[in-house]
């Protein structure tokens, strides 16, 4: 009797130990000192050829690799094997994927790839044409990324600029943002919005200035996080870190530069994220115990050109020895696999019925420029609203009555960049926003004011506007169709 | 020959069932309109109006109790800390050494509110349910004086003025506070205060004693909502000053700095006048502290940061030597640690302007605010050792006193008072109630707008079914156990569907509450008694309130014309529930409101629960037919005299 049951036993034994295998139970626990990062070439040569900002940035050859232990970098496994190239990883809040950009051929475009932890082959999520890159996990396991892949110098010119989008879990796929600049290099905080990087627009001078804005997972409630035409002209991967900063690179002559700014005030300046110069670093992430992990050339003291990984903390004065150095790769854009915070999520509020958000103004005459007992300078009593339309020609949708608390309200058309000018009796322009922002179908979007100082709660008065009827304005007006500012 | 019978027999009865339930079906049809005389209504489940019974009802029935700590004090020599736990009808006493519980002494009526004596160490307990103060002996805990003061006495301040030595005590039912002399035991004065006041403290010199209520009274729905600050000079009880807290509710602490002249208060700003179409950047509410300067200004500050909130303040306890104040947030469990010397200096630089939309720029608090610990479970009561070395912060829903070095702001341990109650679904589900992290950036809880589940007396312009457009009243959450539906339009059959995913897409803006911790929400949620229940129970009714008793079920006029069924008050507001659950067309349409029929809300406890109607627009029961009433479509009252006004809302404050 004990013999037949052992043989029925034996018998469901492989079956049963296959599906915990499929279903991730027998998947070896990675240990904590073990890391993913991209690894590219040290000796390749310049990639004069490179069509994109990714071939520049990922030359042939690189790699996205797990590392279980720093110390035994014999048992280096690489994640993206079969790819030509690859890198930008991230992986999942619950630590069992590793996403990031590949490319499989040289005729290809570059696509988001998957591989399992601890060593699956890549799998490609995308198929996108003109190319996806950075992806970012969202809390329910949506993939985050930007496309089209910008032209190598580009990504800032270029006539087709890069917008994020979100592909579901059920692989349907939603644009989130409708910006007249690029949307590149997401990330996605804690708090479940999408942190990425992009363009302000273009003051008198023409300069290109970056900074950092957030959106809801839906693409709703567009908002600046940080950056305020402070002098950060190149801005680049942004991470949130353990100890209240948001880290990113900021351009130098010389290479990138970790700098950070503190969540608690993130327009009150940035700063250095290390207290020590380091003469480039090509990404900071979270690392162990409200460390942070960076990737950073050696000082020039030393022989070893190669970018390495190094984990910091907060108060390190020096870079100290590095976790992990490889001479013949630059090791680069490192992490810790393992569970994360799951992000929080969002439901959105967007209907598919409208083709329309409505916009509330509590004071267009609220502004951080303003006389010293916080009266405007000048008094805007109309509003004209502008819009991008799908040539990308500037057209004025219509102007709107300032009610006398300064609050207006509209219907405005959704997905597309949309601006705003404040003008005075006499027609006069006080503000300009050119078409920047949008409103997604079914939105309710609002704003303190027009150029309002940054992070403000409103203050508590009823708007006059609610009390009338919301003015609607369409591009296909046709009385205004034709009308340029 | 059998078998055809059967068949017979099965057709018969299925036919006869089925007669059966089409004529129940028109039957009860007809008798709801007969009885009701609403042509519109169909189909009425019985228990709308038959079938409930209050003793059977989850808030009647007896539930676990657990040691949480309330109000806590510590001796005049730092050695004992006394914590009050109302809950359990206890107090106890613990070594402030060794972090032990010396002792626990039952005190029947919710030892609420505690205060040592800060020479003899005499300990003086408010009771919350039995409206009064006790004198305990501090070696023994003995009962050496009672008296009783105003309606749910929950916090108490002790000065020694020219007349002697007083106590100021805050009767959070009766909106008034009681001047109490100590030799002997006597109250004095019993000025009115604010609504619903919960915190006391004195001036340095001891002249002034400062009363904070924790609901705003409204005016409008434009003119902003304001929590009181009432001044009442300590000696007579005569009130100096009532200070308008703009915007703010929820103020639950008070503290006074000798040093500077301040009196600080934790409070929520509310933004309730304007559409909640966002809830980033504080659209809804955040969290400030009101300072109260030497020469009555007041200024708000935030203790939230640009992307970081910490709901909820609470209790605050300032340092003997003035440099510190120690914020406790019972949504985010966290301490806000605020270094009241960069506060000075910053006030001292800041213009007017920049005071006065100071509580509006979220990135000010990095100025200030030096440290967050982080705490238990809804932290709610602070206080500080007489030397100022130790913080105790009491985890109301942990059951633990949190012990902190203040020089290294790190924790020293705990004084254990209970296991938590995790077993406990409506302790799950307080804790769900009083949670900040379930929205979005932890900028508020249900407790924000429902203090203790009650109502924060304020209207809210939801965005989801258009800006500006139907306006809605906070309602009471106490006493809703079987008086489904719920939302003011009555679109919500059961507690989980009003504050699941709805109330993620349209108010918390982040994930549902998760499904197990939704459903202890609605457990503790039908726990809740109606407001004071208890103390009005088995009371009779008076003469004035038996007549107004009468007025409320008359089905005719004094000349004998009978009342319509439908505008009777007892076929909407039917007992046992005083609501038959069904929403009805009262003439109460507004110009921006989506239909004219609205919810029955029920009556229990309505005398505590202003202001009244879907908007809020009745500030006052009164209004209700004074002001609001619209062609005796709610309720036939153009026959009343004042009086009978008078005897009505009488008997409507007994439910």
């Amino acid at each position: 009797m004990e013999a037949r049951r052992l043989l029925l036993i034996g018998r469901w034994l492989p079956l049963t130990a296959a599906f915990a295998i499929l279903s991730g139970c027998g998947r070896a626990r990675l240990p904590a000192e073990a890391l993913v990062f991209t690894q590219t070439p040290v000796t390749s040569p310049s990639n004069p050829g490179a069509d994109t900002v990714l071939d520049e940035r990922y030359p042939p050859g690189s790699r996205v690799v797990l590392l279980p232990s720093p110390q035994d970098p014999e048992r280096l496994r690489v994640l993206s094997k079969g790819l030509l190239a690859a890198g930008s990883p991230v992986i999942s809040a619950d630590g069992t994927r590793v996403l990031f950009a590949g490319k499989a051929s040289a005729r290809d475009d570059w696509q988001i790839y998957e591989a399992r932890l601890p060593g699956g082959r890549p799998r490609r999520l995308t198929a996108i044409s003109g190319g996806a890159m950075d992806p970012a996990v969202l809390g329910n396991g949506a993939v985050v990324f930007s496309s089209p892949v910008p032209p190598a110098g580009a990504t800032w010119t270029t006539t087709n600029p890069a917008a994020l989008y979100r592909l579901n879990p059920d692989r349907s796929l939603l644009r989130l943002t409708w910006g007249p600049a690029a949307a590149v290099e997401p990330t996605v905080l804690n708090d479940g919005r999408i942190l990425f990087v992009s363009a302000k627009p273009r003051g008198a001078d023409g300069e290109i200035s970056l900074g950092l804005f957030t959106i809801n997972n839906d693409g709703t409630e567009v908002a600046a996080y940080a950056l305020d035409r402070d002098g950060a002209l190149w801005v680049h991967r942004p991470r949130e870190l353990q100890d209240g900063r948001v880290g990113f690179l900021a351009a130098t002559p010389t290479g990138f530069v970790a700098e950070g700014v503190q969540t608690a005030r993130p327009f009150a300046g940035r700063r250095a994220l290390f207290p020590f110069s380091a003469e480039s670093c090509r990404s900071v992430e979270p690392g162990g115990a409200g460390r942070v992990l960076a990737t950073l050339l050696p000082s020039l003291g030393t022989t070893n050109r190669s970018f390495a990984v190094f984990e910091l903390a907060a108060s390190a004065t020096a870079p100290g020895e590095p976790l992990f150095d490889d001479p013949a790769w630059h090791d680069l854009e490192a992490m810790r696999p393992g569970t994360r915070p799951r992000p929080l999520g969002h439901l959105s509020t967007m209907s598919a019925k409208k083709d329309y958000g409505t916009l509330l103004c509590l004071n267009v005459n609220f502004s951080r420029h303003r006389q010293a007992d916080g009266s405007p300078a000048r008094t805007a009593t109309r509003v004209r609203v502008t819009a991008l339309d799908d040539q990308g020609a500037q057209r004025v949708l219509g102007e709107l009555p300032v009610h006398p608390d300064g609050s207006f309200m509209a219907e405005l058309p959704a997905d597309r960049p949309l601006g705003f000018e404040s003008l005075d009796a006499d027609g006069e322009l006080i503000y300009r926003l050119p078409p920047t922002i949008w409103v997604r179908a079914g939105e309710n979007r609002s704003c303190v004011g027009c150029h309002e100082p940054p992070n403000r709660s409103p203050r508590n008065v009823r708007p006059k506007a609610v009390y009338e009827p919301v003015a609607r304005l369409r591009l296909a007006n046709p009385d205004l169709a034709s009308t340029v500012p | 020959m059998k078998s055809r019978g059967f068949i017979i027999t099965s057709l018969a009865s299925v036919v006869a069932a089925g007669g059966l339930g089409v004529g129940g079906y028109y039957w009860s049809v007809a008798h709801v309109q007969r009885w009701t005389g609403m042509d519109h209504l169909g189909f009425v489940n019985c228990n709308h109006c038959h079938l409930v019974r209050v003793e059977k009802l989850p808030w009647a029935k007896e539930r676990p109790r657990h040691p949480a700590p309330a109000g806590l004090a510590v001796s005049p020599d730092g050695r004992r800390l006394y914590i009050a736990l109302d809950d359990v009808n206890e107090v106890a006493e613990a070594d402030t050494a060794t972090l032990q519980v010396n002792r626990r002494i039952k005190l029947a009526g919710g030892p609420y509110g505690l205060l040592a004596h800060p020479q003899d160490g005499r300990l003086f307990v408010t009771l919350r349910h039995a409206d009064a103060v006790v004198e305990l002996e501090p070696g023994r805990l003995t009962e050496v004086a009672r008296i009783p003061v105003g309606k749910g006495p929950v916090c108490l301040a002790y000065t020694r003025t020219e007349a002697g030595e007083r106590l100021i005590v805050a009767n959070s039912l009766s909106d008034d506070a009681s001047l109490l002399s100590l030799s002997p035991l006597a109250e004095i004065a019993r000025p009115h205060t604010g609504r619903e006041p919960f915190a006391t403290a004195m001036s340095a010199d001891g002249s002034v004693a400062f009363v904070v209520g924790r609901i705003a009274e409204t005016k409008d729905f434009v003119t902003p909502a304001a929590s009181e600050l009432t001044l009442i000079r300590a000696a007579t009880g005569r009130v100096l000053k009532r200070v308008p807290l703009e915007s703010a509710h929820l103020a639950e602490g008070l503290a006074t700095v000798a040093s500077r002249g301040w009196a600080l208060t934790p409070l929520v700003k509310v933004r309730n006048l304007i559409p909640i179409t966002q809830v980033a950047n504080g659209w809804v509410m955040s969290s400030g502290l009101g300072i109260t300067l030497a020469d009555g200004q007041t200024v708000q500050v935030p203790l939230d940061e640009a992307n970081d909130y910490f709901a909820d303040p609470s209790g605050i306890a300032v340092d003997p030597a003035g440099r510190y104040a120690y914020v406790v947030s019972g949504g985010s469990d966290a301490v806000s640690v605020v270094d009241l010397e960069r506060l000075s200096d910053w006030l001292s630089k800041a213009c007017e302007l920049t005071r006065r939309e100071a509580v509006d720029d979220l990135s000010l608090s990095a100025e200030y605010v030096v440290a967050r610990l982080r705490t238990g479970r809804n932290p709610r009561a602070v206080t500080l050792s007489p030397d100022g070395r130790r913080l105790f912060v009491g985890e109301r829903l942990a059951d633990r006193v949190l012990v902190v070095d203040t020089a290294t702001r790190e924790p020293v341990g705990h004084v254990v008072l209970g296991d938590g109650g995790a077993w406990d679904p409506i302790r799950r589900g307080e804790s769900v109630f009083t949670k900040a992290a379930h929205t979005f950036q932890s900028q508020f809880s249900c407790r924000s707008c429902h203090p203790d589940g009650h109502v924060d007396g304020l209207a809210y312009d939801f965005d989801g079914d258009g800006i500006g457009d139907n306006l809605l009243d906070n309602r009471s959450l106490h006493g809703l156990a079987s008086t489904a539906p719920f939302k003011w339009i009555g679109s919500n059959p059961s507690v989980e569907v009003q504050c699941g995913p709805r109330f993620a897409r349209v108010l918390m803006r982040t994930d549902p509450i998760p499904p197990d911790d939704l459903k202890d929400l609605a457990t503790y949620l039908q726990s809740l008694p109606p407001t004071g229940w208890e103390r009005r129970r088995d009371l009779a009714l008076t003469p004035t309130q038996e007549r107004g008793r009468q007025l409320f079920f008359a089905t005719t006029r004094p000349d004998g014309t009978p009342i319509p069924r439908e505008r009777q008050c007892q076929t909407c507001h039917r007992p046992p529930l005083f609501t038959a659950r069904i929403p009805t067309a009262v003439g109460t349409r507004g110009p921006r409101d989506a239909t004219e029929l609205f919810d029955t809300p029920h009556l229990l406890g309505i005398g505590y629960s202003a202001p009244y109607l879907h908007d809020g627009r009745a500030k006052t029961l009164e209004e209700l037919w004074t002001t609001y009433q619209t062609n005796d479509l709610h309720g036939v009252s153009s026959y009343w005299s004042k009086h009978q006004l008078n005897d009505l809302i009488e008997y409507l404050k007994t439910l």
